[in-house]
């Protein structure tokens, strides 16, 4: 049990690490190319 | 202090200085596919992996596919070695018959050794089986120092190419950097630590009898195999639990140097590596001076506060002076045949380059030099770091320090030829938030939690020093432990197992972004408005914002722990 519980937290961190890039992804897009100055 | 002590840490920084512009060509032409002299013996071997993965090596990535190569690489590791560790009774090569290894402790080196931070809540001759450190510690050690240099690399081509979406191919960029660049410098290593007497066996435990009859067992093993990758990496998790502190480690001086050398070599070469491939050698320096001057700040004080004198101990007349019978100074917790400044100097490298390893105890290290320790991890790992954390770490605060000086005149930003725009500084701070946020809120979280403070071994200041150091050195990836803090407990294996994944992957996945931003921009011609960034006012520039913006982090932290711990000891109080 303690397995599957390691096991599902691992899987789970990664999913949301490919979310988070999918998130960076759209972070990226409308702002690409805008000045950052003031 | 003395002469030779300032000479060995001279000695060090002239060999690592010497190495690093040939291995910075070398690791230039590997990563943009140039002929090596290890071409015909390695072009094979590398064909064939490519054939047996289905990997089409001319067949580049966009950032985001380079990520998610990345992230499914090191889940698919960090299960992997999850089962061997589980396993690891009922597999071969084990011949002291380790049980299993628990499940919070297997998570917790799972992911330990996947994120190349090697924190090790285990001693490893009592709890790991030989199949364990080679298949799982050492392969990860390998695995997770190239997947490190390819972030790195795929960076670099962010900031070197042009209007294109691609910046590489993860498997490639990992096959050659595990290919031609680790195996070879781990082939030559292991002989000369073998030759100064570091054990390479795969035998059982030695048992010898005493001079007063008893029975001693002497734990042995594949160390010297183990013990080349674990410096070079940047990984730094030890066979034994002493780490590089046992004669079986690191036997003499001389292997003490050579060690610090496998370190360094890495990290401070892909600044040379940078500037070739940007087509600027110079700004590749410029980012090593930084490292440097840093380097030099931080051995200095090491080794000036911990040849001084204990005040504790001054306060009992205790003899501290430097004669020919005693070395001086704090030696509590140090190894005799290194002495104050090879283990002040082993100390500075290991914390500076995110390796981790030790050869003396970082706990019985006086309050401020403590301090020193834990600001080398708070500065996210940039002097000099791990293969290739080091470097994308630094390219960070230079992305910082040119949109500050951008808002000091008022001009875009640029740097090396990019424009920096708003996308870039939003995954930058992304990158750089991370880490203080993991380090401090798990941090205060264990500060107060009952499962928290039961594994502290020390009251006060010095108590919350051990907590903040474990933390700080699994979210930047270092692994080095101050001792005195029982971790090895389900609260603390799952919450620095979090800061670990945090410190590694949660920064990657920005960094990776900015490259394939940068990569897809027009170059920016130089200009009379540009921050020129290959002259030594960047240097200082740039050492301002990382100081500041360290300080600034984590200075109330640092307040709390050794600092208030180190003026206390002045008046008395010890904890």
């Amino acid at each position: 049990m303690s397995d599957v519980i390691m096991l599902a937290l691992v899987i789970g961190c990664f999913a949301l690490a490919a979310a988070y890039a999918s998130l960076c992804e759209h972070l990226l897009g409308p702002s690409a190319g805008k000045d950052a100055s003031p | 202090m003395t002469v030779i002590g300032w000479l060995q840490i001279a000695l060090f920084i002239a060999i690592v200085g010497g190495l690093t512009r040939p291995l910075g060509g070398y690791l230039a032409r590997i990563y943009t596919g140039q002929r090596t002299p290890l071409q015909p013996l390695l072009a094979p071997v590398e064909t064939a992996l490519y054939r047996l993965a289905g990997i089409k090596p001319q067949t580049e990535q966009s950032w985001y596919g380079y990520t998610i190569s990345f992230l499914v690489f090191h889940a698919a590791g960090i299960i992997a070695l999850y089962g061997l560790l589980r396993l690891q009774s009922v597999l071969p090569l084990n011949p002291q018959a380790m049980t299993a290894v628990p499940p919070d402790l297997a998570l917790n080196t799972a992911v330990s050794f996947v994120t190349n931070t090697s924190w090790q809540s285990y001693g490893g001759e009592t709890t790991l089986s030989y199949l364990s450190q080679m298949a799982g510690i050492t392969v990860q050690s390998f695995l997770s120092a190239a997947s490190g240099m390819a972030v790195a690399i795929a960076l670099i081509r962010g900031f070197a190419r042009r209007r294109v979406a691609t910046i590489g191919n993860f498997w490639v960029d990992l096959t050659r950097g595990t290919l031609y660049v680790l195996l070879p410098i781990c082939v030559v290593a292991p002989l000369l630590l073998m030759a100064n007497g570091v054990p390479q066996t795969l035998s059982a435990t030695a048992e010898v009898t005493t001079l007063d009859g008893g029975l001693q067992v002497i734990a042995r093993g594949p160390v010297a195999t183990q013990e080349a990758i674990k410096l070079l990496s940047g990984d730094g998790g030890g066979f034994f639990n002493a780490n590089s502190a046992h004669p079986f480690e690191n036997p003499t001086p001389l292997t003490n140097l050579a060690e610090l050398v496998l370190i360094f070599a890495l990290g401070a070469a892909l600044t040379n590596c940078f500037g070739r491939m940007i087509g600027s050698e110079r700004q590749g320096w410029i980012l090593l001076c930084v490292m440097a001057i840093l380097f030099g700040l931080g051995v200095a004080g090491l080794y000036s506060a911990e040849s001084a004198a204990n005040p504790a101990l001054a306060a009992m007349n205790a003899d501290q002076t430097l004669g020919l019978q005693q070395p001086g100074g704090n030696m509590e917790g140090k190894e005799v045949r290194f002495g104050i400044a090879g283990s002040a100097l082993f100390a500075e490298v290991s914390t500076a380059s995110s390796d981790g390893a030790v050869n003396s105890m970082h706990d019985s290290f006086l309050p401020l030099s403590g301090g020193i320790l834990l600001a080398n991890m708070m500065v996210d790992e940039v002097i000099v770091g791990a293969p290739g954390s080091g470097l994308y770490g630094m390219l960070l605060f230079c992305i910082i320090a040119v949109f500050l000086a951008g808002l000091m005149i008022g001009r875009t930003p640029e740097y090396v030829g990019n424009k920096i725009a708003a996308s870039e500084v939003k995954m930058t701070i992304l990158a750089l938030i991370c880490i203080p946020a993991a380090t401090l809120g798990l941090t205060a979280i264990a500060s107060v939690v009952e499962p928290g403070l039961a594994g502290l071994g020390n009251a006060g200041p010095h108590g919350y020093s051990e907590i903040l150091y474990a933390y700080t050195s699994a979210a930047a990836t270092n692994g080095s432990a101050f001792a005195g803090l029982s971790s090895n407990s389900p609260f603390y294996n799952l919450t620095l197992a979090l800061a670990m994944f945090v410190g590694r992957f949660v920064v990657i996945v920005p960094v990776l972004a900015v490259a394939g931003s940068l990569a897809a921009q027009p170059v920016v011609p130089y200009s009379a408005g540009t921050l020129p960034t290959d002259r030594a006012l960047f240097v200082w520039f740039l050492l301002g914002v990382i100081i500041i913006v360290g300080g600034l982090t984590y200075l109330p932290a640092l307040a709390l722990g050794p600092i208030i711990e180190g003026l206390q000891m002045w008046s008395g109080t010890l904890y």
